[in-house]
């Protein structure tokens, strides 16, 4: 999964961590996950790309052993999964009123 | 038909308070006011005990006028009716002044509707003193009921409550006579994820207030002037050693344990 | 049996806010569902919020609102890897009350806006995620959270559901959002001294600015990086269409990085501490993506109806605008005392003449543009900048050979005549 535009990102020094950056923020997790593959075969073996393991602002989605991992606890609630993940394989809720991450500032 | 009142505290949300990495020293400003946890397991266990005989459940705090907001969120959980206890003289109270304080305001309310039973959070997660709850206890005249994780039985008709109290190792079951205090641990219950006619309910529900003049209590018995306790000095606790793990069979290593033992004693001599 | 309310305003940012208030101030009864702990709480703007609109419905807010700085320059930066053509203007007329438009944290904000609707009549709840409108008889009557005992019915649901616009989507008034009609943003707020913040971006004490960064901000991918001063933080974010960020395969927060250690940004923001990070969607598709806004018992407001305008970068006021708009409408169905989508489409009417649909309309086929044609994001960017380096770096070459020399590097291959074409299409998509 090469990022295309590596050699222009001539700025980013190091790795960036993305837990250091989601730890800045409040967070109420829920215990059941308000994300969910529909069908894990599609992810294994009609998604080349796993595309939604790059752009997820979060991270939320790591490929594992032959899956798709969803950390849903630190999502930040952008819906890009959603319409982003090319087979249509994500099933996207709003977490339970009162839960998941709740912004300070902005 | 019972009467439960239950004492609750606006606190900050400590998992959100950091630590100032430079002075050491709490930055409360970016945390959040909530319910003290211990508090909302105690307003569960009183809607539940209300649900099962019916009656009533008052809540009351003591803060300044935006803790209102711990009363409405006691509201959405089932509690019919709420009182802050707000008062410029009551500000700087440590937990004598702040039991003093609030028992005054349950006689009050006592006077209008008898309380069958009184329900505190085991602690507040700010302070973890475990002070107010007992110190209520003591000045209304009631038995006391600490660090209970079970209410096993009400018995309203009897005038009894059987309780289980947490200890170390175990759990003592202990009966009351009704009226009585209880503070509760978390594993008391488990919160419910509340209603919507609740949650409009509490959207809509204004607490009374109550004042010093309304308390009929004495000034000097509150606020700065009435807390002795003083705070000299807040530190980090230093960092603890680390262990050592002894390795091999039970005689080895009882025998390193008694050398090292004996070693520390003579170096301490 | 469930209560009824007039209206249930599904949603408390500024487009279901501000038809609350307008709601509430009419005496109808009027309850707004917040899924956020507070207002403001799920609600992220790498925006500015402008007093025009906003006073069209709490007049003179800003004398007592919870803001940041009133914007008294607006910069633009057409930044290539080493260097930035800049543009902006500043002007002491904004400097002044009532003030032009103003920096603002939506966790704070939304909150106080929240609290004048309460002051005015309408319930508000918070922690409570509507799940889906209930429809009887082909007409939406309220709406199921996710509650125990959680339906509620109303005469008119008021959908301010956001960008992600679920509700709208469920009840068939437009298709799940395409890659390229949302952009994907992230941004952090960064705590720097309000001194500091000022002696850096030039600034009176309490004033504000803004830039807006095209080109090498986003990597040449089509979309915007920004900066904002707030009282004791700055922000800064870089969005792009979430079509581009995907087949690039580009992290967003690795943009967000590259952005903040740009030689022409880092020294704006050297030692301010990240304290919150953020992603949104931002609707992208403009006019032609808006949905249906009107139903029988039901209206769509703000984000959740794309009302953005992606090259101007409004949207709060868009928003707040409609929600004002659905209110009036619902006010007139009121009294006329039917809620079926004719007498409730005169909020789609209102909404088509005023400034919201007109201004979007204006540049219907802008975003497309620059989508199917990156080289206005990499290419033209990085030759303008290249122009004036050579124009303006002293080394001997005549002017004629430098403007030889320029054309040829603009041209690159290309002919005059597509070069043409291009600055033709940019101009009549945004003219």
């Amino acid at each position: 999964m090469e990022n295309k535009l590596d050699k222009r990102m001539k700025y980013v020094k190091t790795e960036v961590n993305i837990d250091d950056k989601l730890y800045l923020n409040r967070w109420k997790p829920d215990h059941q996950s308000h994300l969910e593959i529909i069908d894990p075969a599609v992810c294994a073996e009609k998604c080349e790309g796993k595309d939604c393991t790059v752009f997820c602002p979060a991270r939320v989605y790591e490929w594992r052993d032959g899956r798709i991992a969803v950390g849903y606890e630190g999502c930040l609630e952008c819906g890009a999964c959603r319409i982003g993940c090319p087979h249509g394989n994500i099933r996207w809720r709003y977490p339970r009123g009162g839960y998941g991450v709740q912004f300070r500032l902005a | 038909m019972v009467h439960i009142l239950v004492c609750v505290k606006q606190v900050p949300d400590t998992t959100e308070v950091r630590i100032d990495p430079a002075t050491n020293t709490l930055d409360r400003s970016s945390a959040p006011a909530i319910i003290n946890p211990y508090d909302s397991h105690a307003v569960e266990e009183a809607v539940r005990i209300k649900e099962q005989f019916g009656g009533k459940v008052t809540v009351i705090s003591m803060g300044p006028p935006n803790a209102a907001e711990v009363i409405k969120r006691c509201i959405t959980m089932g509690a019919d009716e709420g009182y802050l206890l707000s008062d410029r003289m009551f500000a700087g109270s440590d937990t004598l002044a702040t039991s003093y304080i609030l028992a005054k305001g349950i006689e009050i309310i006592s006077r209008r509707e008898p309380i069958d039973l009184i329900l505190c959070g085991k602690q507040a997660i700010d302070g973890d003193t475990a002070q107010v709850g007992p110190g209520i206890a003591r000045r209304l005249g009631l038995p006391q009921l600490t660090y209970v994780n079970k209410v096993a039985e009400v018995e309203p008709d009897k005038g009894e409550i059987k309780v289980h109290r947490k200890l170390d190792d175990a759990y003592e079951v202990v009966i009351a006579k009704l009226p009585c205090l209880i503070t509760v641990e978390k594993e008391i219950n488990e919160l419910r994820y509340a209603s919507l006619p609740d949650m409009i309910r509490a959207a809509r529900y204004q607490p009374g207030v109550l004042g010093a003049a309304d308390l009929e209590a004495d000034a000097a018995m509150m606020g700065l002037k009435g807390s002795p306790t003083s705070v000299t000095r807040i530190f980090a606790p230093t960092q603890r050693g680390q262990g050592e793990v002894l390795k091999g069979d039970v005689s080895q290593v009882v025998s390193q344990l008694i050398d090292k033992l004996s070693t520390k004693i003579s170096q301490n001599n | 049996m469930p209560e009824k309310f007039d209206v249930i305003v599904v949603g408390a940012g500024v487009a279901g806010l501000a038809a609350a208030y307008k709601l509430a101030k009419e005496g109808l009864s009027v309850i707004v569902i917040e899924r956020g702990d507070y207002p403001g709480a799920k609600n992220v703007m790498g925006g500015v919020l402008y007093r025009a609109m906003m006073e069209e419905i709490i007049p003179e807010f800003w004398k007592e609102a919870p803001l940041q700085r009133p914007v008294v320059e607006q910069r633009f930066w057409l930044m290539d890897e080493e260097s930035v053509v800049t543009t902006g203007y500043k002007g002491q007329q904004w400097a002044r009350e009532p003030y032009n438009c103003f920096t603002v944290f939506r966790g704070q904000f939304d909150q106080w806006f929240a609290r004048k609707c309460t002051e005015a009549g309408a319930v508000i709840i918070n922690e409570t995620v509507v799940e889906s409108c209930i429809v009887e008889n082909e007409r939406v009557v309220g709406v199921r959270t996710n509650r125990p005992d959680g339906d509620l019915y109303a005469n008119v649901v008021v959908l301010a559901d956001g960008v992600n616009s679920l509700l709208s989507k469920q009840l068939g008034f437009h298709d799940e959002w395409k890659p390229q009609q949302v952009a994907l943003a992230v941004m952090e707020e960064l705590k720097l001294p309000s001194e500091v913040i000022e002696e850096r971006f030039n600034l009176e004490p309490g004033m504000g600015a803004t830039i807006e960064i095209f080109g090498s901000g986003t990597l040449g991918l089509v979309g915007t990086a920004f900066i904002y001063t707030n009282k004791e933080h700055i922000s800064i974010g870089v969005g792009a269409l979430l079509s581009q960020i995907r087949q690039m395969k580009v992290r967003p927060y690795d943009l967000l990085e590259n952005l903040k250690n740009h030689p022409m940004v880092r020294p704006l923001i050297r030692q301010g501490e990240p304290v919150e990070y953020y992603a949104h969607l931002i609707p992208e598709g403009g006019y032609n993506a808006i949905p249906r806004l009107v139903g029988n018992g039901v209206v769509v407001v703000g984000d959740a109806a794309q009302l953005v305008n992606g090259i101007h970068r409004e949207g709060s006021n868009l928003a707040m605008t409609s929600g004002r708009l659905a209110a009036e409408a619902i006010i007139r169905a009121h009294r006329m005392g039917e809620f079926n989508e004719r007498s409730l489409s005169h909020y789609e009417e209102q909404l088509r003449n005023s400034f919201v649909i007109e201004d979007l309309k204006k540049y219907k086929n802008t975003s497309h543009l620059f989508e199917v044609n990156p080289q206005y994001f990499n290419k033209y960017i990085p030759a303008t900048n290249m122009a004036l380096h050579e124009m303006l770096t002293v080394d001997g070459v005549s002017k004629k050979d430098k403007q030889k020399l320029i054309l040829q590097r603009l041209l690159n291959g290309s002919s005059l005549y597509s070069l043409g074409k291009d600055l033709y299409q940019a101009w009549r998509a945004v003219k």
